[in-house]
């Protein structure tokens, strides 16, 4: 950026750090009994929830592959469909803008507030706002930054990050909830009564929105053809911060373009059926320009900020173009049996589960992430209920091979190739496949292995700390065989 | 700040354009590595997208639809015709001890609206939000809106606000009533937008309704009346 005279400082993410110390995050978590307890609860609850919505096989199947091909399609045609929405917008009289970096977004959208002199934001919910860490990037320059989907509400209150993309307090209970509110609103005595929680948030921000200078919002369609940002919601606050400020920016991946208006019927059935089992949110909001002359309310200004923030990266290989199909539902984490039992703060990073493992590496890089694809036990869970047909459980093996990949192997595909790799690891398998691929070698070192049983140690590092060493057979199999063969011979003979 | 060379004289503008010039050098990176990508990729050979097709209800029973789906997502249904839409309301009001009501001056419906003006307090929504933000939050305890139409597969009313019913007239009231004419019912989204050729214009904003506004977030507890309408009141007209 030779040519500009703005030199915005790059730091490491904060959820790097974070994503780095996993195991301990995970160990931590799974000693919390209340915690996962409130996992299981509410993931039973969301998997129920998805069950009822697709009571006809044959219907879910076709949506499923109408929309992966939807996807695949407008993925496709990106550049094009991208030039084209920032062609269309800007002619409905929005600005788009671009980052290749969470700090450049976060800058962009600084800067827009400062023109208004904006004092407060109000947020509607977006997890792209989160993976750039926009609050802090705000309050930093002394802009507050109210969160306002009553889940992010919660979690900003508590100072913590959501820990599920689509219900974002789901690791809180009613009585954690009626704690923090207690301790932490003027005037709200100890209530675990949901209304009255609701209640108390509902009157807090229905003040703020009125009251605010901006208000942001995430995108979860953004249609070329027309130039319509479209966002899905329940409860009311995407509407609210739409609508209600001067200024509207929105924030978004490059990746949630779709080509035409007629693209987004089946993937809206898709995602709001495999988030929350609804038929449709209460409320689909379609924004397609600012106030125009005449009409009464409506932001004067809209804004769309563009993001990459490593997509482009996961975009030009085939295979891991896929993980970009993503229409950011939550059934992968809502059935993924690692995420129900660490929950989704462990992971350390924005997007937990299934889908935060093969799309984080592409943000943080695999120095801090090559840990997070190895959390899995390939049930397949995750590929069988996503609706786009991602095929999570192979894009994980992929990962797993990038981060043991020697650091210097051609072509270079990810960020932090090779962080995972480990010399003796790498020894071990050289020397395995060598042993398998001659009978010779085998069958010596299967004998060996059998008859200096008594040498195997009964510590094997991280292995036996939760498990017992292993203890080779008296006899391989081979030889066992053998004996049984000649045995049988021997009778009928 | 974290920009070294930004002078604290330097004015917001000057940043923005600034910005404007990173997020340009952003744009042509972004787009440079995406194009290296396709390039020579062959859309006419892509494969077909096959959508689901759906039984075909008759009328009465899309109208059924449309009910059982918004009731079961707690909106209350009053089936009406047009000549009793003002009596209606008069008693939803009252059961509510609510006096007044906002509404927009020249919905199609605004005849009837304003012959209760001598049970209840009426209020045109004919001013700009700008100056009005508190009043718009404290003072109006419920609105009516008309709707353009509706889609009986997700029980949803869609809304075409403009200069005469504004986008937070069906928004921020505490109470919506909507009145939907059952002639305007489609069977899917899919279905309305080819038949309507909504791609070739769209307004400023389009919101389809599919309830009062809800919550889920304190564990998985339904709580309605998050941040718009506790209430959403359906007055349907079916004839």
């Amino acid at each position: 950026m030779a040519d500009t005279t703005i030199h915005i400082k790059e730091q490491e993410s904060k959820y790097a750090k974070s994503a780095r110390a996993f195991r301990d995050n995970v160990t931590r978590d799974l000693a919390n009994e209340e915690l996962r307890s409130n996992f299981r609860g509410a993931m039973d609850y969301l998997m129920d929830k998805r069950k009822a919505a697709f009571c006809e096989q044959d219907e879910l199947e076709t949506l499923r592959t109408q929309c992966k091909l939807i996807k695949q399609r407008c993925l496709a045609k990106l550049p094009y469909l991208l030039e084209q929405l920032e062609e269309n917008l800007i002619q409905n009289g929005i600005k788009v803008h671009w980052a290749e970096t969470t700090t450049q977004a976060n800058e962009i959208i600084a800067q827009l507030i400062a023109t208004k002199n904006g004092k407060t934001v109000v947020k509607g919910k977006s997890m792209v706002s989160e993976e750039t860490a926009l609050n802090d990037y705000l309050e930093e320059r002394d802009i507050e930054c109210l969160e306002s989907d009553m889940g992010e509400y919660i979690v900003q209150l508590a100072k913590e990050h959501p820990s599920h993309i689509i219900m974002p307090a789901i690791h809180q209970n009613k009585q954690q909830v009626a704690k923090l509110f207690a301790d932490n609103i003027e005037g709200f005595s100890y209530s675990t009564d949901v209304d009255t929680l609701i209640g108390q948030g509902r009157a807090i921000l229905r003040d703020k929105f009125c009251h605010a200078d901006v208000g942001l919002s995430g995108v979860n369609f953004a249609v070329a053809e027309t130039g319509t940002l479209c966002l899905v919601e329940n409860e009311g606050n995407g509407r609210m911060c739409t609508t209600v400020p001067d200024l509207h920016i929105a924030i978004t991946g490059i990746e949630k373009v779709v080509e035409f208006l007629a693209d987004v019927p089946p993937l809206l059935s898709l995602l709001t059926r495999s988030a929350t089992g609804q038929a449709i949110s209460t409320y689909f909001n379609m924004i397609t320009s600012p106030r125009k002359k005449g009409e009464k309310d409506g932001p004067k200004e809209v804004h769309l900020v563009l993001l990459d923030n490593g997509r482009s990266q996961a975009f030009a290989d085939e295979e891991l173009r896929q993980t970009l199909q993503c229409i950011r539902c939550g059934a992968c984490m809502n059935h993924c049996p690692v995420y129900t039992r660490i929950g989704g703060h462990a992971y350390g990073t924005v997007y937990p589960g299934p889908i935060g493992k093969i799309i984080s590496p592409h943000m943080l890089g695999l120095e801090a992430t090559s840990n997070l694809p190895t959390a899995s036990s390939l049930c397949g869970a995750c590929g069988e209920v996503c609706p786009v047909k991602i095929p999570i459980p192979k894009i994980l093996l992929r990962l797993r091979k990038e981060s043991v990949k020697p650091k210097s192997e051609h072509p270079l595909v990810m960020k932090g190739q090779g962080a995972g790799r480990n010399n003796v690891e790498a020894l071990v398998w050289k020397v395995w496949a060598l042993v398998h691929k001659s009978p010779f070698i085998y069958n010596l070192s299967m004998w060996s292995l059998t008859r200096f049983r008594f040498l195997m140690p009964k510590k094997l590092g991280p292995w036996t700390s939760v498990r017992i060493a292993p203890t080779p057979a008296a006899k391989t199999l081979h030889e066992k065989l053998k004996t049984r063969k000649s045995q049988h011979k021997l009778k009928r003979g | 700040m974290t920009s070294e060379n930004i002078g604290l004289e330097s004015t917001a503008l000057e940043n923005i354009k600034q910005a404007n010039v990173m997020s340009k050098s952003a744009r042509s990176n972004i787009l440079a590595k995406l194009k290296s990508e396709v390039a020579g990729a062959d859309y006419d050979k892509l494969p077909e997208e096959i959508a689901f097709s759906y039984p075909e209800l008759t009328r009465d029973e899309q109208v059924e639809q449309f009910c059982q789906q918004l009731e079961a997502n707690h909106a209350l249904i009053i089936k009406v015709s047009e000549i009793d839409i003002a009596s209606v309301l008069v008693e939803q009001l009252k059961q509510r001890n609510i006096d007044s009501l906002l509404y927009g001056e020249n919905c199609p419906f605004s005849l009837n609206i304003k012959s209760i003006e001598d049970s209840v307090d009426l209020t045109a929504y004919n001013f700009s939000i700008d100056a009005n933000k508190e009043a718009l939050f404290n003072d109006y305890p419920a609105a009516i809106s008309s709707s353009r139409c509706a889609i009986s597969a997700t029980g949803s009313i869609v809304l075409w606000p403009d200069e005469n019913e504004p986008r937070t007239l069906s928004l921020v009231p505490p109470v919506h009533f909507v009145i939907v004419d059952a002639n305007n019912l489609y069977p899917d989204f899919s279905t309305l937008i080819k038949a309507q050729q909504w791609q070739n214009e769209l307004p400023t904003n389009v919101v389809f309704i599919s309830g009062p506004s809800k919550t889920a977030d304190i564990q998985q507890t339904l709580a309605y009346g998050a941040h718009g309408p506790k209430e959403l009141i359906v007055l349907l007209l079916n004839s």
